[in-house]
């Protein structure tokens, strides 16, 4: 990946129009120009020139950031604002060491493996005690964000049985030879540990889609919240050995019901994988098989609803960052869902903006985070919907938890639990 | 350099989390959309009138100067702390207090984002027209300050015709009200307008009563393209002449029209020029505007004139247009940036004369704009690093400085002088009117402590080149 010196070009791009201004959800919560990106790129400017040093200041800038891109699509001279916050925070992270506790959580999370998983379960009886204070600090699942107490918050518990243990999944190991395309089902940790059910959902549509779907069982953690959290060294031992055992199946693509999982594999692997030139042909042919289910559906297995029962009277769709933004993926979602006659259908206002958990920041800056919700859940309230489907368990988890505090009744579900 | 009594003093004016001395914080409050930045020495966040009161009262004692800041989108240098001193950021004043329905009026805080006003009017069936390009992010504080104009400008005026009155704070301190609720009001002079467009010098406003009208019930958007870029300028005064008005007239010329391609992923080519003509109002007298207007360009040679289709073509339309001052960078790595304005029938004299000093200099002058308004921004495009190619792109902007105030134009239309222009308003202002300027300054502002170093040159000698840069 490209380290901080290399993006000065980058950083000169800016010109200091403030376009960034109108479309920030961080800059819409704190109103200060530090929370912008044309702030942020002159603080991160300023430090690579040693006008400043890697101050408490400096790095709580950095932090108030979710990473949406929304300032890089917004961007008139296209400043690539995301790849500079991810040097930035890389930098920041070689020079003063990831914090050890998080550094050790990712570590399991890289084994995926049996010690991790039995911590887990243990803790899925015992939840809300032993992670009561140590998540937080841990960046366990960090993208989620387990059991924090206090403040209303709303979190998902841990499931009672991992989707990659589930029957679903294990009963997939291998690829069949006969349907239209051999797929392999990327689970990702928030399907894995949080919702297995959307898990069994997408492989379930998957199947009637005609697809040979299996499910690698030895595949990690994605590595996205490490590399969020600046830790590159853990994100690309997650990319490389999700490389070796995915290359291990014969199999046309790599699928995921993850909008940040899909974005990790599909971008960021070549990104943290980019020191060693003889990965690049693997990492060229794994990305070009990953994609998004909602594509893969639509596009490829051409898959519309038979017009299954949601239970529900208005339906809206939440765009997540890592699908609309990063993977070009935003009508698809919205056709699987017109596709089911039982689905009425309505547009929220600002589909697209953050729901704020990205970046780390429903970890580092709950408060800030959960304000950045807000104006999401304003928008689902007035559309009158009461089921909101998006495509990423970390959105559904945030959405979940704004719906909760902010009072709003409706129910988030993902697409494909509702086609 | 701020005394720690007064660092203090600000402090406890604006509370402990609103006043800032770091450094990260400082370098963040020291650009504006010209792109070159001055430090400040602080910068405060008040929450309204009684504490830039104090504020100021403290800079007249203590002798430090105060720039008033806004969104710092501005293009002249309005809000650069040039000899350093206190930020005062209207950013926590973003309040719309009151949309007046029965009297059409709004009363806002300074630090409201235009759009958002726009937006919260809009959806009451009102309209408030001021639409800089910078209207998603500027401020109405800041668009009084400049007096911000826009595409709507040829029909709808630009800010200052909507401002009816304001709360403000003179340099001395000192809160005051000015103008009316009403829709005329003629008691003492008008220090509403005096105040509007003056950039901060003579006082910082804290509140704003806006006049709305009703919303047009409908807009056509036409896209009118021609070979010759002087059939466009001809098209532009034909259209005027007609006596038809359309609610927006804009001039894309073929350097411009590349980035237009570009960022709305359109087809224009072939196109030495394109008019963004809208018509508002009654669904009626729209299609018999925009009848006219077809019938005109295609007199004038447009090669093609159609309707944009859909919300999301004209939505697009706008997006890129908007974007094409940032974008022209891409062409080359500098500009420097002007808003001359020429009465509307001598549009196809300025074209023509820009066209010739551009051939002259070679160098490119990419120009775009409000030509129905007379408003054209020139984009003279150079390298800085080359410093032959730097001082043509000087004598470029005198020489279209001369070109405008020959014509019977004025040197900036909406963007203000600030830094960039201060040292070429002698050649339109006389010196009786800028002594007459100076005096209400040094009335109002006798120590010289708020928005000091902007519209004046300076006395002593030529001020460094400060063109307006790469910013818009």
């Amino acid at each position: 990946m490209r380290k901080l010196v290399e993006l000065k070009y980058e950083l000169d791009k800016c010109v200091k129009c403030g376009t960034c201004r109108s479309v920030c959800p961080t800059f819409r919560v704190l109103g200060r120009e530090t929370a912008c990106a044309r702030g942020k790129l002159t603080l991160i400017d300023a430090y690579s020139s040693g006008a400043i040093g890697l101050s408490d200041a400096y790095l709580k800038h950095l932090k108030e950031c979710t990473l949406c891109g929304a300032c890089r699509d917004t961007c008139p001279k296209g400043v690539d604002t995301v790849a500079i916050y991810n040097a930035a925070r890389v930098d920041a992270v070689q020079k003063l060491g990831a914090p050890v506790a998080a550094s050790l959580v990712f570590k399991n999370l890289l084994e995926s493996s049996k010690v991790m998983d039995a911590a887990l379960k243990i803790a899925t009886r015992l939840q809300g005690l032993i992670f009561k204070d140590a998540t937080a600090e841990s960046g366990l699942l960090s993208r989620f964000s387990l059991p924090v107490i206090g403040k209303g918050r709303l979190l998902p518990p841990l499931a009672r049985e991992f989707f990659l243990e589930t029957s679903e999944a294990r009963g997939l190991p291998a690829p069949a030879k006969t349907g239209k395309a051999k797929v392999a089902f990327y689970a990702g940790c928030g399907v894995n540990y949080l919702m297995p059910d959307v898990g069994k959902a997408s492989i379930e549509i998957l199947k009637k889609a005609g697809a040979d779907v299996f499910v690698p069982s030895a595949q990690v953690c994605c590595g996205m919240p490490a590399f969020a959290s600046g830790d590159a060294a853990m994100a690309r031992q997650m990319a490389l050995k999700n490389l070796e055992v995915f290359e291990a199946f014969d199999c046309d693509y790599i699928t995921t019901s993850c909008a940040t999982c899909g974005h990790g594999l599909k971008h960021m692997f070549a990104d943290v994988l980019s020191d060693n030139p003889e990965l690049s042909s693997r990492i060229e042919a794994f990305s070009a098989k990953v994609i998004d289910i909602n594509a893969l559906l639509v596009n490829v297995l051409k898959y519309r609803s038979g017009g299954k029962e949601t239970g529900g009277k208005l339906v809206t769709y939440h765009d997540p960052c890592h699908l609309n933004r990063a993977q070009n993926v935003r009508n698809e979602p919205r056709e699987l869902l017109k596709s089911n006659k039982n689905i009425a259908f309505k547009e929220m206002a600002f589909p697209c903006s953050c729901c704020g958990l990205g970046g780390g920041l429903s970890l580092t800056n709950y408060d800030l985070s959960i304000e950045i919700t807000e104006r999401k859940i304003e928008s689902i309230r007035a559309s009158g919907a009461d089921i909101v489907a998006t495509a990423c368990p970390g959105c559904m988890v945030q959405l979940r938890d704004g719906l909760h505090k902010y009072g709003v009744n409706a129910r988030v579900a993902h697409v494909v639990e509702l086609i | 350099m701020l005394s720690e009594i007064v660092k203090r003093e600000l402090k406890r004016i604006v509370g402990e989390a609103n006043a800032s001395f770091a450094k990260e914080d400082l370098l963040c409050y020291s650009y504006d959309a010209t792109n070159s930045p001055y430090l400040p020495d602080a910068v405060v966040f008040p929450s309204g009138a009684e504490e830039i009161s104090l504020i100021l009262k403290m800079a007249n004692s203590e002798g430090f100067p105060v720039i008033p800041r806004g969104a710092g989108t501005g293009f002249s240098g309005g809000s650069l702390p040039v000899e350093g001193g206190v930020v005062v950021s209207t950013e926590r004043m973003r309040k719309i207090i009151e949309i007046d329905t029965e009297n059409l009026t709004a009363l806002v805080e300074p630090g409201v984002v235009t759009w958002e006003l726009q937006t919260e009017v809009e959806k009451l069936g009102l309209f408030y027209p001021p639409d800089p390009t910078s209207l998603k992010f500027s401020t109405i504080g800041g668009n009084i300050a400049e007096c911000a104009g826009g595409p709507r400008a040829v029909k709808y005026g630009v800010t200052r015709d909507y401002v009816l009155g304001l709360e403000a704070v003179l340099p001395t301190g000192e809160i005051i009200t000015t103008g009316v609720r009403t829709a005329k009001g003629v008691v003492g002079y008008d220090l509403t307008r005096l105040l509007v467009g003056s950039e901060g010098t003579l006082g910082i406003v804290t509140k704003a009563h806006l006049k709305l009208l009703p919303k047009p019930e409908t807009t056509k958007t036409l896209l009118a393209l021609f070979p010759d870029i002087k059939d466009a300028a001809k098209a532009v005064s034909a259209i005027i002449r007609a006596k038809v008005v359309p609610s927006t007239l804009e001039f894309i010329d073929s350097a411009c029209i590349k980035v237009v391609e570009e960022h709305a992923k359109m087809d224009f080519s072939g196109a030495g020029a394109v008019l963004l003509i809208e018509a508002d109002g009654s669904a009626e007298s729209v299609e018999k505007e925009a009848s006219t207007i077809e019938k005109i360009c295609m007199e004038s040679r447009a090669s093609s004139v159609r309707a944009a289709t859909g919300k999301y073509e004209v939505k697009d339309l706008w997006k890129a247009r908007r974007a094409i001052s940032p974008s022209l960078l891409k062409i080359r790595p500098d500009k420097i940036n002007e808003d001359v304005v020429v009465p509307r029938a001598s549009i196809p004299d300025l074209i023509a004369g820009i066209e010739d000093i551009s051939k002259r200099h070679n160098l490119l002058i990419a120009c775009f704009g409000h030509a129905g308004d007379g408003n054209i921004h020139v984009n003279v495009m150079y390298d800085k690093k080359n410093p032959v190619e730097a001082a043509s792109a000087e004598d470029a902007v005198v020489e279209a400085f001369r070109l405008t105030l020959r014509l019977k134009g004025t040197i900036s239309g909406e963007h203000g002088v600030g830094t960039t222009k201060s040292r070429f308003i002698e050649m339109e202002l006389g010196p009786a009117v800028i002594d007459a300027m100076k005096r209400i300054k040094a009335t109002l502002d006798p120590k010289g402590i708020l928005n000091p170093g902007k519209i004046f040159p300076k006395a002593n000698g030529p001020q460094k080149a400060g063109f307006a840069g790469a910013g818009k």
